[in-house]
């Protein structure tokens, strides 16, 4: 089999530093497994109950986050989640459509999302040059969750901690174009790209 | 000192800080702290431009953003911007500028002949003289007009900056930062609400840094300071200097920071402006008043200037506007300018005020000036400069009266503009003699002089308790209200516009160089509406959008046509407040980066094998492969095709659209979205779907595989993929919320490639080794199937877009381009290539495969040889639409293939079709060409098109007329399958 030894490249490869210094540094986190899960008509007490008996958790209801055991759920739309395991396992959609399969739909999504991690002291003063929500602390608190646009590229966003470090999800034929946008926005404060 | 007119003290200058700048060519200099327009006045500098118009000498008006006159271009080379008012260009070392609409100097100007021609260039002027012959305005007029009037001129060059936009939000936003801003910032601030404060200048303060007062007992700009340090200790406040608020929008404000407007070159990563979406609870207004002119003879001399800008000019800016000064006003403000001016050791030689009664302490503040109570300057008489006035006194006396400064007060407009944008009108005020904002928008108050509260005193209780209010509702809790201690202050108006007694042409907008009898020849002419007026004459419009003229202008025609102002009223503003560069709106959006490109993984495999690109879309995909030896796109694009038909080819399908579908019912949605039927497809099986619009028409068409019983998944094409999943999202949540579907798109989950060509089979069995067998027994035409390559999940579907045996083959896309580079690697063996969208293109064609050009929102399904798909056994949508008798009618428009009779002839996509022997015209028209290629396989150029009655036709030549392209051939009706119409080779 040919196929089988193909090298694969994370969404955001082009990930580079901008600028000298660390007022924002980017780290691309490799190797998530990703699937979106999306609950089944009329099944939403069975899923949450499904969820809280097999991840120890409570499913997000709005647009939210929480995670254990290595994987954080984000509440996206209603009835909508994106599952996020830290590890990258082929059989991620396979187990969550065991243990859910009844009440939800599960996609595998691993590869059509990059995911990067940003912090650092000029964050905030970056972010406000593309996202058009309000991230400040009291209204955008550790734990919440946006689904917006930055610079016309539709992302997910979350707030990591209060640092404040926050997670950007991107279609992965868009991280370069969203990178453009990060390098010329955090630029003035240095960009710092760390390798995952 | 830098310049005759710098006085020896005083000022808010940095006199430490000497600034080299040129003016036309004249190396001069200020200090740190100086506006363009200060600096010139030190320097004597009296003639600044030339007006509109007439060409007139102008100077410099008035000290901020309302500046009708001192219009400059700055810098040089690409950098060159027209048009920019010297009294907001803050003065840096290096500053080039430049006089503008002159020529060919700024003291002798050739078009001043057009003065001569006054009595002609009135308002509606070119309206009335160039209308006829219709034909000559695009070649004649317009240039020559265009040639003569106008301002600046543009670089013409690229700009080289880069400009970016940002969002902030707030509890309270307060624009302006004058006492009023600044006390209600204070307040708000410090009980802990969020607070933006914007400010146009670059210091806070606003008339603090212009006038004398006081507050609790030290100068104003002294307060004014301490504020600003408190601002520091509060990291809830933020002060944005150098920001104009422009609109007001719902709930937003649209604000411009020039963040590099007063560098020479913006620093590296540094943008030059930077553009605010500002989401605001509540706003403040606290944007001032702008004081008025009086409309008289001359009253645009060099030297003719606002009261309140000559104080600035002094106190401010220690520049002196003239040697010897008078003063003309309607208010107590002109008193306080010749009080001010006498302080700053500058002649003073005379206040004329229009009033006969002025309280005692106001006239007291002319000390032993001289001072006409009841008087009016009729005239103010001088070339480039003025030279004298011409005074009338209460009892019809004249005399002229030497000076070379006027300084000119008719009362106060509050800046109110802001609170209009939403609709509302502002509504005349009689005791204010002033137009104030009536409805706010929501969550908008206003404060200090923008709500006719001119004393310093009211500014400061106006914004201490707006401020305190806006804090209370952001829930927070003021910490005990300030009081404070003002200086005193009389202010008293009459409202005052016009002298009736001038001889000469008297401006009321000095931008747009409308006079008083611009106005009223408006009157004459029924151009009576405020609207009216301002469209026939221009009166208020341009960069400084009437703010000193507007009022007069309505005032004027009030008294003209008998009506009070709040019969006349007023016309309502509308943003940008200030001018606001295109390219601030454009942000980082500019050039390649105008919107976001969507690349597949295979992209940089593609372009490192030097693969040419198009827009597909916002995709990027491979066009063609050139190799070294190729000078033209079409033998590039002829071996590909001819690779593919002979051997096999891959090519990059990442693009199309594909959405997963789960659940129960994605057999009945489907059957509903699709004319043909799915419910009964096959797990393991593809099926070519199309779709319509409700109206009818055909939306898209793709294929959609069954993975699994309740797993499908639909490819749409590249263009339309946004709008299909829109489509089943809206006919999932609103038309049947009853299905059990779930829908996610996973386009960018899964890189996708086509391998085509009689030996693609051999090339997959060859990559897939024993973990699929691809006979055609095991997985023929139409099968779909999962797997599993070692840890790699890949789907594999048996569909042909070529007409070839073909394949495509996802993997998720972090494999895609490794995929590319094995395919490449392993199919040197079978002679493969990589081909492009032009290929792949030529085969669909040569296949009559329907695609964009075909599928153009004008076609039903029965056009495009499609109609034995709708199935008359299920609903669907657009099935009730499509059956319309026009839609039906067997004489539209239908698909056809063409070949040209001479067989080197080439086929134009867009030719139009007719019968031969037949004149071309519209009635004539039985149809156009959608697609031409070269065909490879038959060696002449073939093309499909929509024909009247079509699929009765073949065999039939007719004519294809390209007038554009001087094509007028004849062409044969054919099949539109030029290529296997048997499709014996997918099935192979």
């Amino acid at each position: 089999v040919f196929v089988r030894d193909l090298i694969h490249e994370s969404a955001f490869a082009g990930l580079r530093a901008a600028s000298a210094g660390d007022g924002v540094v980017a780290v691309e986190r490799v190797g998530l497994a990703i699937a979106t899960v999306i609950q089944r008509r009329g099944q939403s007490r069975e899923l949450t109950a499904a969820v809280t008996a097999n991840f120890a958790l409570d499913l997000p209801v709005g647009a939210e986050w929480t995670a254990n055991n290595g994987v954080a759920w984000l509440g996206t739309g209603p009835g909508k989640w994106l599952a996020i395991g830290e590890a990258r396992e082929t059989e991620f959609v396979g187990k969550l459509e065991t243990k859910l399969g009844e009440f939800a739909s599960v996609v595998e999504q691993s590869d059509g999302l990059g995911v990067l991690r940003l912090t650092g002291p000029a964050l905030s003063r970056t972010l406000e040059k593309g996202v058009q929500v309000d991230l400040a602390p009291a209204a955008f608190p550790t734990g919440s969750v946006a689904v917006t646009s930055v610079a016309h590229i539709g992302v997910t966003l979350w707030k990591v901690d209060d640092q404040p470090t926050v997670d950007v999800a991107v279609a992965r034929s868009l991280c370069n174009s969203f990178l453009h946008w990060l390098e010329a926005s955090a630029a003035p404060y240095g960009l710092t790209a760390l390798g995952g | 000192m830098t310049g005759p007119q710098r006085l020896a003290n005083g000022g808010l200058i940095d006199r430490t800080k000497t600034i080299r700048f040129s003016f036309d060519g004249n190396p001069l200099q200020g200090f740190g702290g100086d506006t363009l327009a200060s600096a010139l006045m030190a320097n004597g500098v009296r003639l600044v431009g030339r007006s509109f118009k007439y060409h007139r000498p102008r100077g410099i008006f008035s000290a901020g953003p309302e500046e009708p006159n001192a219009l400059v271009e700055l810098r040089s080379g690409a950098r060159r911007e027209p048009n920019t008012k010297a009294t907001t260009v803050e003065l840096f070392d290096g500053l080039e500028a430049a006089s503008q609409n002159r020529w060919p100097s700024l003291a002798f100007d050739v078009h001043a002949i057009n003065q001569l021609a006054g009595p002609m260039l009135v308002a509606g002027f070119y309206y009335k003289t160039f209308m006829w012959p219709a034909a000559f305005w695009e070649k004649i007029y317009e240039p020559a007009i265009r040639r003569a009037a106008g301002l600046g001129r543009l670089s013409g060059e690229a700009d080289p900056d880069t400009y970016e936009k940002a969002y902030a939000f707030c509890d309270l936003l307060v624009i302006g930062a004058g006492p009023a801003g600044l006390a209600a910032a204070l307040t708000a601030g410090r009980a802990g609400a969020r607070v933006i404060l914007a400010e146009d200048d670059f210091v806070l303060g606003g008339r603090l840094n212009s006038e004398t007062h006081e507050i609790d007992g030290a100068p104003g700009v002294i307060w004014a300071k301490r504020v600003e340090e408190e601002f520091k200790t509060l990291p809830n406040v933020r002060i944005m200097r150098r920001t104009s608020v422009f609109g007001t929008y719902d709930g937003e404000y649209g604000a411009v920071e020039r963040v590099a407007d007063h560098v020479p070159v913006p620093p590296a990563f540094t943008p030059r402006q930077r553009l605010w979406k500002i989401v605001a609870r509540e706003t403040i207004l606290a944007t001032g008043a702008v004081e008025r002119g009086i409309v008289f003879g001359g009253n645009d001399k060099p030297g003719v200037m606002l009261a309140s800008a000559m104080r600035t000019y002094v106190n401010r800016f220690a520049a002196a506007p003239g040697r010897l000064i008078a003063v003309f006003t309607a208010s107590d403000d002109g008193w306080r300018t010749a009080f001010d001016l006498g302080k700053a050791g500058v002649a003073v030689a005379c206040v004329v005020d229009i009033r006969t009664k002025v309280a005692p302490e106001v006239v007291a503040l002319a000390g032993d000036i001289k001072i006409f109570l009841g008087g009016r300057v009729t005239n103010a008489r001088g070339g480039r400069a003025l030279k004298s006035i011409a005074v009338m006194d209460a009892t019809g006396n004249r005399s002229a009266i030497a000076v070379d400064a006027l300084a000119v007060s008719g009362g106060f407009n509050p800046d109110i503009a802001l609170s209009t944008h939403l609709g509302s009108k502002p509504a005349w005020s009689e005791p204010k003699a002033a137009f104030l904002a009536a409805q706010l928008p929501d969550g908008m108050a206003v404060a200090g002089a923008a709500a006719g509260h001119w004393t310093l005193a009211e500014a400061l209780h106006d914004g201490t308790v707006l401020g305190a209010d806006a804090a209370a509702r952001a829930g927070r809790r003021p910490q005990g209200m300030l009081r404070y201690r003002t200086s005193d202050e009389h202010y008293a108006v009459n409202a005052f516009w016009h002298v009736a007694e001038s001889r000469r042409k008297a401006f009321v907008d000095l931008q747009n160089d409308v006079t008083d009898k611009d106005v009223a020849l408006a009157a004459r002419e029924g151009f009576r509406s405020v609207e009216h007026l301002k469209r026939y004459t221009t009166l208020g419009m341009a960069t400084d959008q009437g703010k000193t003229s507007n009022v007069n202008g309505l005032a004027i025609m009030a008294e003209l046509t008998g009506r009070t102002m709040v019969q006349t009223g007023v016309t309502r503003a509308r943003p940008p407040h200030v001018p606001v560069a295109i390219g601030a709106f454009a942000g980082l959006h500019t050039g390649r980066h105008f919107k976001p490109t969507r690349l597949t993984s295979g992209h940089g495999w593609a372009a490192a094998q030097g693969a040419a690109f198009v827009d597909a879309g916002p995709w990027l995909r491979a066009q063609w492969f050139a190799r070294p030896d190729e000078t033209d796109w079409l033998q590039s694009v002829t071996r590909e095709v001819t690779t593919v038909r002979s051997a096999v080819g891959f090519c990059d399908v990442s693009t199309l659209g594909k959405i997963a579908l789960l659940g129960p019912d994605v057999g009945v949605l489907l059957d509903r979205i699709y004319i043909n039927t799915f419910s009964t497809l096959a797990v393991g099986r593809v099926r070519y779907g199309v779709m319509l619009r409700e109206d009818g028409f055909v939306m898209d068409d793709g294929t959609t595989a069954r993975l699994a019983p309740d797993h499908w998944v639909m490819s749409t094409t590249t263009v339309n993929a946004g709008k299909v999943m829109q489509h089943l999202e809206f006919c999932h949540q609103v038309l049947w919320p009853e299905l059990d579907v779930q829908m996610v798109s996973v386009t960018e989950q899964w890189a996708q490639y086509a391998v085509a060509g009689p030996r693609s089979r051999e090339l997959l069995q060859r990559l897939f080794g024993d973990a699929a067998d691809l006979s055609n027994g095991a997985f023929p035409y139409l099968a779909c199937a999962e797997f599993r390559l070692g840890q790699i999940p890949a789907r594999l579907f048996r569909i042909s877009f070529s007409g070839e045996l073909a394949y495509e083959i996802a993997v998720p896309a972090g494999y895609g381009g490794a995929l590319a580079r094995r395919l490449a690697d392993t199919g040197r063996e079978f002679g493969a290539t990589p081909y492009g969208t032009e290929a792949l293109s030529v085969m669909r064609i040569e296949k009559g495969h329907v695609a964009g050009n075909e599928l153009n929102g004008q076609t039903v399904a029965g056009d495009l040889g499609l109609g034995r798909m709708m199935s008359t056994k299920k609903d669907f949508v657009g099935r009730l639409m499509a059956a319309r008798p026009a839609l039906v009618d067997p004489q539209r428009p239908s698909l056809v293939g063409l070949k040209p009779v001479q067989p080197g002839d080439r086929l134009r996509a867009g030719a139009h079709f007719m019968a031969r022997g037949v004149s071309p015209a519209p009635e004539t028209d039985q149809g156009y060409m959608t697609s031409t290629a070269f065909s490879p396989t038959l060696g002449h150029w073939i093309g499909l098109g929509l024909l009247a009655g079509g699929a009765q036709r073949i065999g039939e030549i007719i004519r294809a007329y390209d007038p554009v392209r001087s094509g007028d051939i004849e062409v044969e009706v054919v099949s539109p399958v030029f290529v296997d119409p048997e499709g014996v080779r997918v099935r192979a």
